[in-house]
C-alpha cells in the first residue's frame, strides 16, 4: 500500500512538472507575446513591486536584463533583456545570434501579471579575429522573420524564446514568493559598548 | 523494502529536479568552439591568362582551392584564447609568411585575451590586422577577389593591445606591435616591438559603424585607414574604405573603395565594389602590378547566393589602369589598359 502511495505521488509530481500548457501568442498588435497572470494572495501591491524590482535588478546574470522604466504608483516595471542562440551539431557549437526582448511586470494587491514581447533576432557574424559578434544594423523582429530567415530556423528561435520566457518567468515567480530573495537588512556592525562601572 | 527505497529515491530526484532557480544564465558556458571554412573556385580571365594581380582567386581557367581554415576558441570567465590554422594556397603562401626553413606555421590567429573589467580587454599574440575593410577569410568578405587596398595593406600584426569600451557606441584600442607587418616575430636588424597602432570605433547611429585606424612604425611606415559600413535599410548596405600608406616598409599608396550591397531575397544579395587605387611615384617597383605613379579603377560585381552554410559567389571584375601597365591582351604580347575576369566560388562556413 505504501509503495502504491509513493508511486502515485511520484507520478502526480512528475505530471505536474511536465505540464506546460502555456505558449507564445499574438497580442492585439500581432506581436509575439508570452503572457502570464499570477494570483498571489496575502501580498500587497507594494511588496510585489519591491520584489519585482529586485528580480529585474538581480536575477539575470551577465547584466542581460536591464530596468528601463519603473513606476511605483502605477505598479509597472519594464525591462530589456537578451539571450544567446547557440548553433549546435554533434561536435560543433557556436553563437548563431541573440534574441532581444522586453519584459513588462504589473502588480496589484494579491496579484501580478507579466509578459515578454518585442522579440528581435540579431544574427551574429564572425569577425577578423575569429570572434562571433552582432551583425551591425541587422535587427529582425520575429514577426517578420520568415521573410528573412529559413522557416526551420524561425521555428527553432520561437521555441528558444518560449523556453527562455518560461525560465525567466519561473524565476520571477520564485522571487515574488520568497522572502529570502529580498535584500537582507545590513547587520549592525557597530561594536557594542559595555560599561564596566556597573555590574 | 528495496522497492520503497527505490521509489523514495525517485521521488527525491524528481523533487530536486524542480528546485526553483535563483538566477538565469543568459550566456551559455562556452565549450571549446571549433569553427572555420573551406573554399574553392573557378576563374577565367578573358585575356586567357592571369592579369589582375590582387590576392586570391589567382589560377587561370582552373578549378582551384582556397584553403581550409580551422579555428579553436574558448572563454572561461575572463580569459579566452583563439587559435586559427589554415591550409591551402590562400591560407599559406598567399597570406602568411613562411617559417625559417621555408615551411609554413599555418597560423592566421593565435592570441590570448583577458577582460580586466567589463570595459577593458587586453589581448596579446598574432592577430588579423585591425586595418582595412577586407580580410583573408572568405567568410567575412562579400567579394571573392580582393581589393588593391587589401593587398597593399597589412594582413596580420603581432603584438599587445588594450581595448577600452566607453559605451556600446565608442571604444578605443591602442597597442604596440612588432617592427614589421605580418611577421610572427620581430625581424628588423635590431628586432623590436616598435610599431604603434590604434583604432577608434564609433557607431554614430543604429546600423552605422566606423573605424578610424592608424598603424605607424619606423620600419613599417604609416597607414591611415577609415573603414565604415552603414546598413541603411533592411536590404541596402553601403560600405567605404579609404586608406593612405606612407613612409618605410611596404610600398606606398592611397585609395578608396565603395561597397554598395542590395539584398533581393533572403538568399540572394548583389554587391558592387568600386575601387580607385594609386601608387606613389617614388615607389621602388610595381605594387600588385600597378607601376609607380599609375592608378587603377576596379569594378567588381558580385552576387552572394546562400544555401544554408554554403555560399556561391559568382563575380565579374573589370580593372582599368590610367596608363598602359601590366595588363596584356590575349595575344600575349600587346599591353592594354584593361583586364577582366570571371570567378565562381563556393565557400562553406562552419
Amino acid at each position: 500500500m505504501k509503495n502504491l502511495i509513493i508511486a502515485l505521488t511520484c507520478i502526480l509530481f512528475a505530471k505536474t512538472v511536465s505540464a506546460q500548457t502555456d505558449s507564445l501568442a499574438f497580442d492585439e498588435n500581432n506581436k509575439y507575446i508570452y503572457y502570464q497572470t499570477v494570483e498571489q494572495a496575502g501580498l500587497n501591491k507594494d511588496t510585489l513591486y519591491t520584489r519585482a524590482l529586485y528580480f529585474i535588478k538581480k536575477s539575470v546574470t551577465g547584466n542581460k536584463l536591464k530596468l528601463s522604466k519603473a513606476d511605483e504608483v502605477l505598479g509597472t516595471l519594464t525591462g530589456k533583456g537578451s539571450f544567446m542562440i547557440t548553433k549546435k551539431t554533434l561536435v560543433l557549437a557556436g553563437v548563431g545570434g541573440e534574441i532581444d526582448y522586453s519584459l513588462r511586470i504589473e502588480v496589484k494587491d494579491a496579484k501580478y501579471r507579466y509578459w515578454f514581447t518585442d522579440f528581435v533576432f540579431i544574427p551574429y557574424q564572425r569577425d577578423r579575429y575569429g570572434m562571433d559578434v552582432p551583425t551591425p544594423g541587422v535587427y529582425i523582429p520575429l514577426e517578420n522573420a520568415k521573410r528573412k530567415i529559413d522557416a526551420k530556423d524561425v521555428a527553432a528561435y520561437l521555441d528558444k524564446i518560449l523556453q527562455n520566457s518560461r525560465q525567466v518567468g519561473s524565476v520571477l515567480k520564485s522571487y515574488m514568493l520568497k522572502i529570502s530573495s529580498m535584500p537582507k537588512p545590513k547587520a549592525d556592525k557597530a561594536i557594542k559598548k559595555i560599561s564596566t562601572k556597573e555590574w | 523494502m528495496k522497492k520503497t527505497l527505490l521509489l523514495s529515491t525517485l521521488f527525491c530526484i524528481a523533487a530536486f529536479a524542480v528546485k526553483a532557480q535563483d538566477t538565469v544564465k543568459t550566456t551559455p558556458d562556452a565549450p571549446l568552439i571549433i569553427y572555420g571554412s573551406v573554399d574553392t573556385y573557378y576563374k577565367y580571365d578573358f585575356s586567357k591568362h592571369g592579369n589582375i594581380q590582387t590576392y586570391f582567386g589567382s589560377d587561370q581557367n582552373s578549378v582551384s582551392i582556397g584553403m581550409i581554415d580551422l579555428g579553436l576558441k574558448k572563454k572561461v570567465g575572463k580569459a579566452s584564447f583563439v587559435g586559427e590554422m589554415s591550409f591551402g594556397p590562400r591560407g599559406q603562401e598567399q597570406s602568411i609568411p613562411a617559417g625559417g626553413a621555408g615551411d609554413s606555421y599555418h597560423i592566421q590567429n593565435l592570441y590570448v585575451g583577458y577582460d580586466v573589467t567589463d570595459k577593458l580587454n587586453l589581448t596579446a599574440g598574432y592577430m588579423g590586422t585591425f586595418v582595412g575593410y577586407e580580410v583573408i577569410s572568405p567568410v567575412a568578405n562579400f567579394n571573392y577577389s580582393t581589393s588593391y587596398l587589401f593587398g597593399a595593406g597589412p594582413f596580420q600584426n603581432a603584438g599587445f593591445k588594450a581595448t577600452y569600451a566607453f559605451s556600446d557606441k565608442v571604444s578605443l584600442m591602442a597597442g604596440v606591435f612588432n617592427d614589421n607587418w605580418n611577421v610572427y616575430k620581430s625581424n628588423s636588424a635590431t628586432p623590436e616591438v616598435s610599431t604603434f597602432g590604434s583604432q577608434l570605433f564609433i557607431a554614430p547611429v543604429k546600423g552605422w559603424t566606423a573605424y578610424l585606424n592608424v598603424l605607424s612604425g619606423k620600419y613599417a611606415g604609416t597607414v591611415l585607414d577609415l573603414t565604415t559600413a552603414y546598413q541603411i535599410t533592411d536590404a541596402f548596405k553601403l560600405g567605404l574604405n579609404a586608406a593612405r600608406k606612407s613612409g618605410g616598409g611596404a610600398l606606398n599608396y592611397y585609395g578608396y573603395a565603395l561597397y554598395p550591397q542590395f539584398a533581393v531575397s533572403k538568399a540572394v544579395t548583389f554587391g558592387l565594389r568600386e575601387e580607385y587605387f594609386k601608387t606613389k611615384s617614388t615607389n621602388s617597383g610595381p605594387n600588385l602590378g600597378i607601376s609607380p605613379g599609375n592608378s587603377v579603377l576596379a569594378s567588381t560585381l558580385t552576387a552572394n547566393i546562400k544555401a544554408g552554410p554554403l555560399t556561391f559567389i559568382p563575380e565579374i571584375r573589370v580593372d582599368h589602369t590610367k596608363d598602359v601597365d601590366a595588363f596584356v591582351k590575349s595575344d600575349g604580347t600587346t599591353f592594354t589598359k584593361s583586364a577582366s575576369q570571371f570567378i565562381l566560388a563556393a565557400v562553406y562556413a562552419f
